[in-house]
């Protein structure tokens, strides 16, 4: 808990709420590792002074299997794996089963898809108002390592790779997400506070790993559109500058 | 200390030992074989050695590339090319009085000169009589412009004369990332031939032809600035170049810009010196002679004095060619506008568009083929290699770096220079440089707008052979198919 409130070592507060549920888990698990750890420690510990603090002469006394020992040391674990097995389950249904992830993605379906390739990503938009298509629509819009969400509300898209394997990491949301080559993989976040996350490439997948940063600019939904309509004016720019707008 | 003296063109020389290894003696010091180099081309190891090491005194191809452009580790910076090499310059305000020993110069800067305190301030003089020594201020004050010398100069400068401060600081800071993030494809000098380079389909661009395909300027352009900083800020699908954005900012950007700019002219510098020489000199050339009765001494005396009197026209020649080529991408008139605005995407535009692309006179599908699948007939033809006049092994369309470069399969909506229909104007328009996809200047601006609707269909059309009909009696929608 020191190390935690200083940050040592320790990710930074979950930026979605999910992440935040994640976390709670992550430290739950580290709590009850810890006291395992520390507890066998000293019970290691105190058998090796025992039989260093022997008296010469003293044998050692020679045991061969208890039955109850045995029994407490396979139930109570047991126990703790399997409230953990249980106590995990929503969360991870929530995360990672389609059916179980949030309403609201359910009715809007995927916003974008993601398309990692070696060595970025390729985001594409479908047009205002249409539902994204798995084959590119002709007035789809196109962008590079940049992720527009509107903020409040859960987000989902598509993950797929053009060529090897790839990894969707956006640590500051705990969301981390093969992208397997033939498969599209919905993903899905919810992002509260407008400002920018950081996504990165979790598969060691070329000597441009490295290379795969890009950014989600979470803000509120009418600088999305805004976003996006901006993305349209640039696809569809014909080099032709009208006299109005050049004053 | 970091000038190296040349009376015949100005340099700075930008030390990257002085940078980080201040308090060495030099980049002496740098363990050889850890040492960065720029090769050079085969065109100049075609040459015979007097050719490229020179004679006597007088320099070949390889001392005349590396006292304008330096090695890695000591970069020069020939004030002769349109490259930002960074740095504030300014220019002397006042002729100091030569009288008494210089030891405080008025000095007016373009910009602002922010230095932290305990800094050395190098000024370099660019122009002038004291032109390329360098100076050490010790004391700067920007209301008056006086800067206070650490020692007498030895040479008094006058007013007007050029200086420059912390020049080269673009140039190292893009050498600095270049080598970090696109030597491991492009190679330490550009030649596309760094150790991933070979595992990638398409090659990585080997820049010393000084020719980039993907441009906004006009047939007979270089690349502009603008060209190749979109190129690293947006990639190329298709190929294996990522984007660069958001892992570099802006002023990253611009500094790798000006160092791939820097490659680009070194190696097309060379090529070009290579090319006024190799007619007569290269290990081929004076077989031939030798085997027609001249001898290799009388050859190797002509070379002679070839560099001694005709080489340094050559050589100016070159360099304004070069420089003026490169500059001038970057003005408006280089760029590509369309005349008319974007005919509107229709159907009967498309249907132009198709009757274009198959038309005699265009003859798009000649190399693009008739369902516009990159399959047309040229596609199997075999070359000529138009350096070595002879076939190439491989059949298919080969660009300027000798590789098999087929035409693009446009069902598949992948555009390497961009899809914004002002990029396939432009590739129509200006052709793609290096490759054989030619300029069509000369065509009426509609017409080309009507190409693009079509290409621009065709990825979405189920038999892109066919010409596009409307699929609905109503035609609003049918456009908008």
């Amino acid at each position: 808990m020191i190390a935690s409130s200083n940050g040592w070592w320790f990710p930074g507060d979950a930026m979605s709420p999910l992440g935040k549920r994640i976390d709670e888990l992550f430290y739950l698990i580290l709590g009850i590792v810890t006291v395992v750890f520390v507890g066998t420690q000293f019970a290691l510990g105190y058998v090796i002074w025992k039989g260093a603090t022997k008296k010469d002469g003293e044998s050692a006394e020679f045991s061969h299997g208890s039955h109850s020992l045995e029994l407490i040391w396979t139930i109570v674990p047991a126990f703790v794996l399997v409230f953990i097995a249980l106590y995990q389950m929503d969360v991870w249904a929530e995360f990672r089963v389609q059916s179980y992830y949030p309403e609201q993605t359910q009715e809007d379906g995927p916003k974008f898809e993601v398309t990692a390739r070696q060595f970025e990503w390729r985001i594409r938009y479908p047009e205002a108002g249409q539902p994204l298509k798995n084959q590119p629509e002709p007035q789809d819009l196109y962008a590079v390592n940049e992720i527009h969400v509107p903020t409040g509300r859960p987000v989902k898209f598509n993950l797929r790779t053009d060529d090897v394997q790839h990894a969707f990491f956006a640590p500051e949301l705990r969301v981390k997400q093969d992208a397997v080559a033939g498969l599209i993989i919905p993903v899905w976040f919810e992002i509260p506070v407008a400002g920018e996350y950081q996504l990165l490439c979790a598969e060691l997948c070329g000597w441009g790993h490295y290379k795969m940063r890009a950014i989600i600019v979470a803000e509120p939904q009418d600088k999305v559109n805004e976003y996006l309509a901006r993305l349209k004016e640039d696809q569809d720019f014909d080099g032709v500058v009208k006299d109005a707008e050049e004053e | 200390m970091l000038v190296k003296t040349n009376r015949q063109f100005t340099i700075l020389t930008i030390g990257l030992a002085l940078v980080s290894f201040a308090g060495c003696s030099g980049s002496s010091d740098y363990p050889e074989a850890f040492k960065s180099r720029f090769v050079y081309s085969d065109r100049t190891d075609s040459l015979i050695a007097e050719a490229q090491n020179g004679i006597g005194e007088l320099p070949g191809v390889k001392k005349l590339v590396d006292d304008r452009f330096g090695d890695p580790q000591d970069l020069m910076a020939w004030t002769k090319l349109p490259i930002d090499f960074g740095g504030i310059s300014g220019k002397l305000a006042e002729t100091p009085d030569a009288s008494i020993a210089v030891k405080e110069l008025k000095i007016s800067f373009d910009g602002e000169l922010a230095t932290a305190e305990n800094e050395t301030i190098l000024l370099q003089f660019v122009t002038g009589t004291a032109a390329p020594s360098v100076v050490v201020v010790n004391a700067w004050q920007p209301e008056t412009g006086l800067a206070s010398l650490s020692a007498a100069m030895e040479v008094a400068p006058a007013a007007g004369d050029e200086v420059i401060v912390g020049g080269g600081q673009k140039l190292v800071h893009g050498r600095g990332l270049y080598m970090r993030h696109c030597s491991h494809c492009h190679g330490t000098s550009g030649d596309g031939a760094g150790p991933t380079a070979q595992y990638l389909t398409p090659r990585p661009r080997d820049y010393r032809h000084g020719v980039f395909k993907f441009t906004s300027t006009d047939a007979l352009s270089k690349a502009s600035k603008d060209d190749l900083s979109r190129v690293l800020r947006n990639g190329i699908p298709g190929t294996y170049m990522p984007s660069f954005v958001p892992m570099l900012n802006e002023d990253d950007l611009a500094d790798v810009v000006e160092y791939v700019r820097f490659l680009a002219m070194r190696g097309e510098f060379e090529r070009k010196v290579v090319s006024e020489l190799a007619s007569d000199y290269s290990e081929e050339a004076v077989k031939s002679r030798r085997d027609s009765g001249e001898s290799r001494k009388d050859i190797v005396e002509e070379l002679k004095s070839f560099l001694a009197e005709d080489m340094q026209d050559s050589l100016e020649f070159v360099t304004d060619d070069l420089s003026g080529r490169w500059d001038s991408a970057n003005s408006e008139d280089a760029l590509v506008v369309p005349e008319i605005a974007r005919v509107e995407d229709t159907i009967e535009s498309r249907r132009i568009g198709r009757e274009l692309y198959l038309s005699k006179t265009i003859n798009c599908a000649d190399c693009h083929g008739i369902s516009a699948k990159g399959n047309g007939p040229q596609t199997t033809i075999y070359e000529e290699n138009p350096v070595t006049k002879q076939l190439y092994t491989e059949p298919g369309l080969h660009d300027v770096w000798d590789n098999v470069n087929q035409p693009r399969n446009l069902t598949q909506g992948i555009y390497r220079g961009g899809r914004r229909p002002i990029d396939l104007f432009r590739r129509i328009h200006a052709g793609i440089k290096g490759s054989r996809m030619p300029s069509f200047k000369n065509l009426k601006h509609e017409d080309i707008w009507h190409i693009v609707n079509y290409v621009l269909s065709v990825p979405f059309n189920a038999e892109p052979g066919h010409a596009p009909v409307a699929t609905s009696e109503d035609p609003a929608t049918a456009a908008s198919l």
